[in-house]
């Protein structure tokens, strides 16, 4: 039981030295260098761990919002908040305070500058996708009762009479002004939360903020990435369960999904769900449960969810083709999953979803 | 000097004492996950799911009608309401923070806000639907 | 002979050099999916250097060895964790290098790595503020204790080989 003799020996020039000072001078040296290494700023955030998240969680646009924002100024959040309600007073088909509404009413009238931009956005992308989004589908929705909650199957002599109302090319913007035909009505229910979370964005963008997650009611919009630095981890919810069908790890990305398995009605044993065909007026049922779109743009991926959704596996795909600013995941009612080719990587099906067929829809295939 | 024998009990004692507190931790659910149920955004209740052992059951109430919650050790759902769409008891069971459970008509929201420590790296940011 | 400082100099960086080379070799060992989980082999150089060449060299190589393998390795987060662990570890080898007999070098890595693991949860305590980390605590002490013995078995056979022919003068 004896120490070790070398040890004792060492024990006298063991000390540190000049040589010892200066050797920790380099170190310290290489240490701070390190800081300005670009992959290191995630680290000095984390290290100084004075990002505190501001959360807020709004009741708005007939959803629940979730807002997390690491730093920025004070009272962020309630800018936030605030700018979710003059947008949603502006938009809102139900409020009769809204411009929506008194345009619905009146067949006409003028708009301020979100309404118009945004209807501006509704009728770009009814254009783009060749109608099959329509802003001016509500008639038809409120038919079937999917704007209150009375579901009914309307008859067919109803919807040939209520068809007609459904033309997004009838609807008219300059200046500020809207007119629509007799009796059509305008909903940008499909574009609207799109569009707010593109507000949201920018106001946290302009006050400085790097990183932030907005969930409103679903459509999922990021600014950044993590504090730390690393992707967001968005899920796509399951459609048919509680769990989800996969993960969508990005940055600075709207990621919106589609699917009617939400909002949706069960008569003789038939599902109808809330997104409409605005060609028949009748629920769509073309094999697809789930349509994300995963864009720069929250407005162009919220509109081109529904678009893709009611166009089927086979128009979408296509028309992904002839795009390049999003990226898109389709569920089908068997079981597969179609993911486009910007998204292969990110991508990653989980939960019940995790052995599903995953197709790569590629530019230049058909 | 200290014996070997001596550090040889303390380590596995040491590694004992821990290998214990792991098997009792491993029994019981995710460690801290604590469901928060807020009404208008504000928290009315809270249970920490990695405590409960027996199920339970109990009725949240106010002028716009009620919920019924289910707690289950590490998961929460609501198992019955009267609002009209039922979206809350049709989502189901909870036990991530991944995505609330939600009752709109009620302005009720269920979240479940810390995630384990182990494993957490698993649970998405958010969900898209 | 060589200079006392240029020897000093040369062992230090031969003894970093070979920590850094295992440090990187371990990064493509895949890992158990449970972070702060792993074997730590370049534990081995710093306990031989501890009991070979002496505490302040140990300590100087092992944080060459963080440094470098940080940088190296691309993960900055990692290479502040490890420098928490690498302290601790290290505060750690001062007292037992004077306790510890030459038979006994094996305990000083048991207990380097359950120090490094707690200067870790210490960390990621401080950086996530999660109290739940805690949790944590047995799968790290657990892990640390077999991994140390593990490198502290190789670094026991290392000294055993290396004593008289490094580190004297």
């Amino acid at each position: 039981m004896k120490t070790v003799h070398a040890i004792q020996k060492q024990e006298k020039s063991g000390r540190p030295g000049r040589f010892f000072r200066q050797l920790s001078a380099c170190f310290l040296a290489a240490l701070c260098l390190s800081a300005f290494f670009p992959g290191c700023a995630s680290a000095r955030e984390n290290g100084a761990s004075v990002k505190e998240p501001a959360s807020v969680t709004v009741f708005a646009m007939d959803t629940v919002m979730d807002i997390t924002v690491y730093g920025g100024p004070e009272g962020l959040t309630a800018d936030a908040e605030g700018l979710i309600h003059s947008l949603e007073a502006a938009f809102s088909v139900t409020d009769p305070d809204s411009e929506i509404y008194a345009v619905n009413e009146a067949g006409g009238g003028s708009v301020g500058a979100d309404t118009e931009v945004l209807l501006l956005d509704a009728l770009t992308l009814s254009e783009r996708t060749g109608g099959t989004l329509d802003c001016t589908i509500y008639p038809v929705l409120r038919a079937w009762g999917f704007t209150a909650g009375d579901y009914r199957i309307p008859s067919a002599e109803e919807l040939d009479a209520l068809l007609p109302l459904v033309d997004w090319r009838s609807v008219e913007l300059k200046d500020g002004h809207v007119s629509l035909e007799q009796g059509q009505m305008l909903d940008l229910g499909a574009v609207a939360k799109g569009y707010t979370g593109d507000r949201l964005i920018e106001l946290f963008r302009s006050a400085g903020v790097t990183s932030a997650l907005v969930n409103l009611g679903g459509n999922v919009q990021t600014l950044g990435t993590k504090p730390d630095g690393s992707l967001w981890r968005v899920a796509v919810a399951d459609p048919f369960g509680e769990g989800y069908a996969g993960v969508v790890e990005t940055a600075d990305r709207a990621v919106v999904t589609s699917g009617g398995y939400e909002r949706y009605f069960e008569e003789d044993g038939r599902i109808y769900r809330h997104i409409l065909d605005p060609e028949s007026g009748i629920p769509v049922d073309n094999g697809l449960v789930s349509v994300t779109v995963v864009g720069k743009s929250g407005v162009l991926c919220d509109g081109l969810s529904t678009a893709l959704f009611v166009m089927g596996e086979k128009k979408a795909a296509d028309f992904w083709r002839g795009a390049d600013d999003f990226d898109a995941i389709l569920l089908t009612e068997d079981g597969r999953i179609l993911v486009t080719e910007g998204l292969e990587r990110i991508f990653s099906p989980a939960g019940n979803w995790r052995d599903a067929p995953v197709t790569v829809i590629r530019h230049g295939e058909n | 000097m200290v014996k070997t024998k001596t550090w040889v009990f303390l380590i596995a004692g040491f590694l004992l004492v821990f290998l214990a507190a792991g098997a009792i931790l491993c029994t019981r659910p995710a460690p801290g996950t604590v469901a928060n149920i807020y009404r208008d955004g504000v928290v009315v209740r809270s249970v920490d799911l990695s405590l409960v052992t027996e199920p339970y059951e109990f009725t949240l109430t106010d002028a716009r009608g009620s919920n019924v919650v289910r707690v289950e050790p590490g998961r929460i759902a609501v198992i019955g309401a009267d609002c009209p769409d039922k979206v809350c008891v049709e989502a189901g069971w909870r036990s991530d923070s991944a995505s609330p459970i939600v009752c709109l008509p009620h302005r009720l929201v269920i979240r479940i806000e810390r995630d384990a420590a182990v494993g957490s790296a698993d649970v998405p940011d958010t969900v898209s639907r | 002979m060589m200079k006392k400082g240029a020897r000093r100099l040369t062992v230090d960086a031969l003894f970093a050099a070979v920590a850094l080379t295992i440090f990187v070799i371990e990064l493509y060992i895949p890992s158990v999916g449970i972070p702060g989980v792993k074997l730590g082999l370049a534990n081995i150089v710093t306990v031989t250097a501890a009991f070979l060449i002496g505490p302040w060299d140990a300590g100087a190589i092992l944080l060459c060895r963080i440094v470098l393998g940080g940088i190296f390795s691309g993960q900055v987060m990692a290479l502040w964790y490890s420098l928490a662990g690498g302290t601790l570890c290290w505060l750690t080898m001062l007292p037992l290098r004077r306790i510890l007999t030459k038979k006994q070098i094996w305990v000083m890595s048991v207990i380097g790595a359950v120090a490094h693991n707690v200067g870790q949860i210490l960390v990621a305590l401080a950086v996530t503020r999660t109290a739940a980390i805690l949790y944590y605590l047995p799968v790290l002490m657990v892990s640390g204790v077999l991994a140390g013995l593990f490198t502290g078995i190789a670094a026991q056979l290392a000294v055993n080989r290396l004593d008289g022919k490094i580190g004297r003068k």
